[in-house]
């Protein structure tokens, strides 16, 4: 990724980050100075114990949730510049996210739920590219069953439709494993990997599992709302 | 049973969560049913406490136009204390100011009251007040008589050849309901019965009621003297009343307000049970869990039913409760405001049977439409529960449960037909109910199947829109039911409403005439004539013979209300306008046999508007035997005529030929046309020259009938607005039951890139297609039933008026598309991750 003057920018660029929640028992600060870079096109893992602050930095890369301090800035954009639906639009055009809990709408089929960011990006052919989509992940055969009428694991893989469908140029993934079994983890991860290689997007992966961390080319690990370490996997 | 009191128990320590809706809307229906009742229980109370006061005796006889005789008064005064009161309509003018106006007079003798006491002010005798002091008779009138002729009490006034002086106001009239007439065009004015004579007001023919008011001496002894009354004079031509129905004009219309208004609360309950219905549906689908949980630990369909209807039962308990209380309370509260609307004093208190009524309908509402959505959720397989809440309620339950709903609704339809005053109107409304919740439910289904065969056409936006219409678990059902409920009784009152005051403000003026005369006497016609033509601006009169009588015998078998269909008893029930003429009156026409030749000479014959006819069950060739001045005259029905009221034109039921009545006395009645700007001279003439004539101001009577309808408007409105809160709080119901849901659907819409813009384009698309479609269906009900209510009921021309039903259908799409927007933009504002996270 190039600016105008031929400099390559970084796709996530966490400069000084600061989050702090207020809650009945007080303020907390969840985040407590982040600096970090990511290139276009890495793989990253972020891990941590629970309560480091990993989700909530994905939240802030996202758009989801908004810095108390320092500067967020993704795929060229200053966060902090943009209101909610600035940011509703930024994640329409270079975001695409998988969550634990899925977050499918439960009352849209699987077709439906994977082409709505395809239709709100205002391509063609929505229902099309969600079917390939979906077929692209295994499902061709459920594309109108609704989330209710699917497995743990097919819901994933229709979350991951849906977060690749619209080629993304940044796929943040929250411990996308974490509801699921070994096997269908493995072949949703699988599934993650092949599709993010084959669109070329950068990826932030948030897990528990130490061997997924290391299958990402970067491995960061959060600690009480800091980054305790910044490897590269060899 | 007892483990299913038990769960229940555990269950509702968990509170009223989730039952507000449920709770206001079986609040909200039996406190309106509680409340009209028990109002009109203790003004009954009043009205059967109080006979003897209102009739102004025991027992009261009323003649029209001739005294009782000598002998007859004499047969009263053997038993009971005997009050002669004569009722008389004329013209009231000022000797000072020249002021005039239309009063109506109640002239009485030194017994009056019997019962009661008239209060005055200042506070004296009735005797001091109308006693002739120097030649001139004392009065007492409304206050309102004052002001318009701009006197004080002192003034005089003059009224035919006699001039009396005003020595009071009047404060309360204990009998005032009794009058000779139910609709009153002028204030009152009291004075003594002597003062008649002098009056000169009373000649042959004139519109004059005499009623001789009996108190017994032995008071408990009513039925006996009524029975001996009958057998000493059979052929009298008296109307009598007695005490126990002092007042059949009031109780008729408590009967039919009250009717009217538990319709409206009915409709409010029926409203609330679709309310009911889908609060019940919500609250199991929070309790998917527990009711999965309890069956894999072995309880039965059966004894979770139990449980939860219990739960139900529980809290419709209360519900009704609630609306006992301010229903019960309501005459209480209102006590004020019925004590200055009421001409009698009404009984406050609790009163058991209008109590009993509303319980029983909330009891009934609560089960009819709470038995299916719980035994849906009980028949769900335990494995079912555990998944996605998705098509949990679609379906229909086990048999049993469905024939128990039905059961229900037809015991809810029973207790309104059988409770009702008047079981034809309330078969109506069931029936009318029951074909519009009927076709509200399958607009429901249709407008969502019709969203699913549409599928992606337009834009995204309105392919989600469609999509949120037919989703499994939408709530577009729900809303179509009660949004349409309550936008029928909205447009049904709007189109009402614009027709009444089309009656009034736009139909009749343009073709009624300016003033009416009464009481011409024959020997004054030619001089009458002279006098009104000569006056500048006079455009035209019409005149006519006019005569009253009572309809004694229909083909020589003696008249009796029972006999006839309802809509023609009132047409027995006392005098009616009776005339004759040579000719067919200008502007109506026949529309079965044929009009008289004008030389005619033969037999009597009668013709009799075509739609009396057919009330009174009578045809061409039939015979109608009507009393007049005490003398029976029979007449063969030779044609019927279409008589249009609304006209406001000397309209009469019965015209006779010419014979017998041309030659009975009688006055005349006289219309005349005059220009607006100088129609004033033509009542100042008439009045100088003749005094006996009463004039009768068409615009008087128009303000008079225009405040009676205001106030009939008022009350419809309120009570309409009852059943439109009821389905407001339903649909806001149906709307945030879905609340959660579709906030989070449109959060994860915000994640994936979609703007606040877009998402509420999305909710104005859904919503806008509900309201729009429901409106339209709404509006074709609301207007026929509209339609059936001034036709069929009030008997006016129906006019349809697209403005009314618009507005009414955009305040629907207006009130939807708030109550689905609300919420969901502030939460479209917030930060998405907080809602992210705790899912």
């Amino acid at each position: 990724m190039k600016d105008d003057n031929g400099i390559r920018e970084p796709m996530v660029l966490l400069d000084g980050v600061e989050l702090k929640l207020d809650s009945e028992a007080g303020s907390v600060n969840i985040l407590k100075g982040i600096n970090l870079e990511i290139a276009a096109g890495e793989t990253v893992s972020v891990v941590g114990p629970s309560g480091s602050g990993k989700t909530s930095m994905m939240m802030l890369i996202g758009g989801l949730e908004r810095q108390t301090g320092g500067r967020v800035q993704v795929a060229g954009h200053d966060l902090s510049t943009l209101d909610e639906d600035g940011l509703a639009r930024f994640r329409r055009d270079n975001v695409g996210i998988v969550f634990q809990n899925f977050h499918l709408v439960p009352t849209m089929n699987a077709v439906e739920n994977v082409a709505i960011p395809v239709e709100l990006a205002g391509m063609d052919n929505a229902f099309d590219r969600a079917r390939a989509a979906l077929s692209s992940v295994g499902l061709e055969h459920r594309l109108s069953h609704y989330p209710g009428q699917l497995s743990g694991g097919e819901q994933q893989r229709v979350a991951l439709a849906r977060a690749i469908v619209a080629e993304p140029r940044l796929i943040l993934a929250d411990e996308p494993t974490g509801n699921l079994d070994g096997g269908t983890g493995d072949s949703v991860i699988e599934l993650l990997f092949s599709l993010r290689a084959e669109h070329g997007a950068t990826l932030i992966l948030i897990t528990h599992n130490p061997a997924l961390a290391e299958q990402c080319g970067r491995v960061i690990d959060l600690q009480d709302g800091l980054i305790g370490s910044d490897r590269v996997v060899a | 049973m007892i483990n299913a009191f038990r769960i229940a128990r555990r269950e509702l320590r968990g509170g009223l969560k989730g039952f507000r809706v449920f709770l206001a809307c079986l609040a909200l229906g039996v406190a309106a049913i509680a409340a009209v009742g028990s109002i009109a229980s203790s003004v009954i109370a009043g009205l059967e406490e109080d006979g003897a006061i209102l009739l102004g005796g025991d027992a009261a006889l009323r003649m029209t136009h001739r005294d009782i005789s000598p002998a007859e008064r004499t047969w009263l005064e053997k038993s009971a204390d005997v009050s002669r009161v004569v009722y008389l309509r004329s013209m009231a003018r000022s000797d000072r100011t020249g002021k005039r106006s239309l009063v109506e007079m109640k002239m009485v003798d030194n017994a009056y009251p019997l019962f009661g006491a008239l209060e005055t002010s200042p506070a004296a005798p009735p005797t001091d007040l109308f006693a002739k002091r120097g030649g001139v008779w004392g009065a007492i009138a409304d206050t309102a008589l004052l002001k318009r002729l701009g006197i004080e009490i002192g003034g005089r006034v003059i009224i035919g050849d006699a001039v009396y002086e005003i020595r009071g106001t009047i404060d309360r009239e204990p009998d005032r309901v009794s009058g000779a007439r139910a609709l009153q065009l002028g204030p009152r004015f009291m004075a003594s019965a002597a003062s008649v004579s002098d009056s000169k007001l009373v000649q042959p023919g004139s519109q004059v009621w005499y009623f001789y008011r009996i108190r017994l001496n032995d008071r408990d002894n009513l039925a006996a003297w009524k029975t001996d009354l009958d057998t000493s004079f059979p052929d009298a031509q008296w109307v009598v009343r007695d005490r126990g129905n002092a007042s059949p004009v009031i109780k008729r219309f408590i009967d039919r307000t009250t009717l009217f208004m538990t319709l409206v609360g009915l409709t409010a309950l029926l409203v609330g049970g679709v309310g009911v219905s889908n609060a019940v549906r919500d609250f199991l689908t929070g309790k998917m869990q527990t009711i999965a949980t309890l069956k894999c630990i072995g309880a039965s369909s059966g004894l979770i039913f139990g449980a939860y209807l219990i739960q139900v039962m529980a809290m419709a308990l209360l519900g009704i409760a609630i609306g006992l209380l301010i229903g019960g309370l309501a005459p209480a509260l209102l006590a004020d405001l019925l004590r200055d609307a009421l001409p009698l004093v009404a009984r406050i208190g609790v009163y058991a049977q209008p109590l009993i009524v509303a319980t029983a309908f909330g009891i009934l509402t609560a089960l009819a439409f709470s038995i299916w959505p719980i035994a849906r959720a009980c028949d769900l397989p335990a494995a079912g529960l555990f998944r996605d809440s998705i098509a949990r309620f679609r379906g229909v339950p086990r048999w049993p449960f469905v024939v128990a709903t039905v059961i229900l609704l037809a015991a809810l339809a029973v207790l309104a037909i059988e409770t009702a005053f008047s079981r034809v109107v309330a078969i109506y409304f069931v029936a009318g109910s029951a074909v519009a919740m009927g076709l509200f439910a399958i607009a429901g289904i249709l407008i969502a199947r019709a969203a699913k065969l549409a599928g992606s056409v337009g834009g995204t936006g309105m392919r989600l829109a469609l999509a949120n219409l037919h989703r499994p678990g939408a709530p577009t059902g729900s809303v179509v039911m009660s949004l349409g409920l309550g936008l029928t009784v909205l447009v049904t009152v709007a189109l009402i409403e614009s027709n009444l005051g089309r009656q009034i403000t736009k139909s009749l003026p343009e073709r009624a005439p300016g003033y009416f005369f009464i009481d011409i006497q024959n020997d004054q016609v030619a001089d009458f004539e002279k006098t009104v033509s000569e006056v500048a601006g006079f455009r035209e009169m019409r005149r006519t013979p006019m005569l009253r009588g009572r309809v004694t015998r229909l083909n020589g078998e003696t008249a009796k209300s029972e006999n006839v269909a309802e809509n023609g008893r009132w047409i027995l029930r006392g005098d009616r306008g009776v005339t004759w003429a040579r000719e067919l009156p200008e502007g109506e026409t026949i529309v079965a046999g044929d009009w008289w030749p004008v030389d005619y000479t033969g037999p009597q014959l009668v013709s009799l508007s075509a739609n009396s006819a057919a009330a009174l069950g009578l045809g061409i060739g039939d015979t109608i035997t009507i009393n007049i001045l005490g003398r029976n005259v029979t007449g063969e029905i030779a044609n019927l005529r279409d008589v249009r009221w609304g006209t406001l034109r000397m309209n009469f039921l019965f015209m006779f030929s010419p014979g017998v009545l041309e030659n009975a006395p009688q006055t005349h009645l006289a219309t005349v046309h005059a220009d607006p700007e100088r129609e004033a001279g033509i009542e100042t003439a008439v009045a100088a020259a003749f005094p006996n004539v009463t004039t009768i101001r068409v615009r008087d009577v128009l303000e008079t009938v225009n405040g009676f309808l205001g106030k009939l408007g008022l009350a419809i409105r309120m009570t309409a607005g009852i059943a439109i809160i009821a389905g407001t709080l339903v649909l806001a119901g149906a709307v945030a039951a879905g609340h959660r849901r579709r906030v989070y659907d449109s959060v994860v819409l915000k994640v994936l890139g979609a703007t606040r813009r877009r998402i509420m384009g999305t909710l104005l698309l859904e919503y806008g297609l509900l309201g729009v479609i429901t409106a339209l269906i709404a509006s074709v009900i609301g207007s026929f039933a509209a339609w059936a209510v001034v036709t069929k009921v009030m008997k006016f021309d129906f006019s349809f008026d697209p403005l009314a039903v618009v507005a009414a259908a955009l305040i629907a799409i207006v009130v939807t598309l708030a109550l689905g927007f609300y919420g969901t933009w502030r939460a479209l504002g917030q930060k998405a991750a907080p809602l992210l996270r705790n899912e």
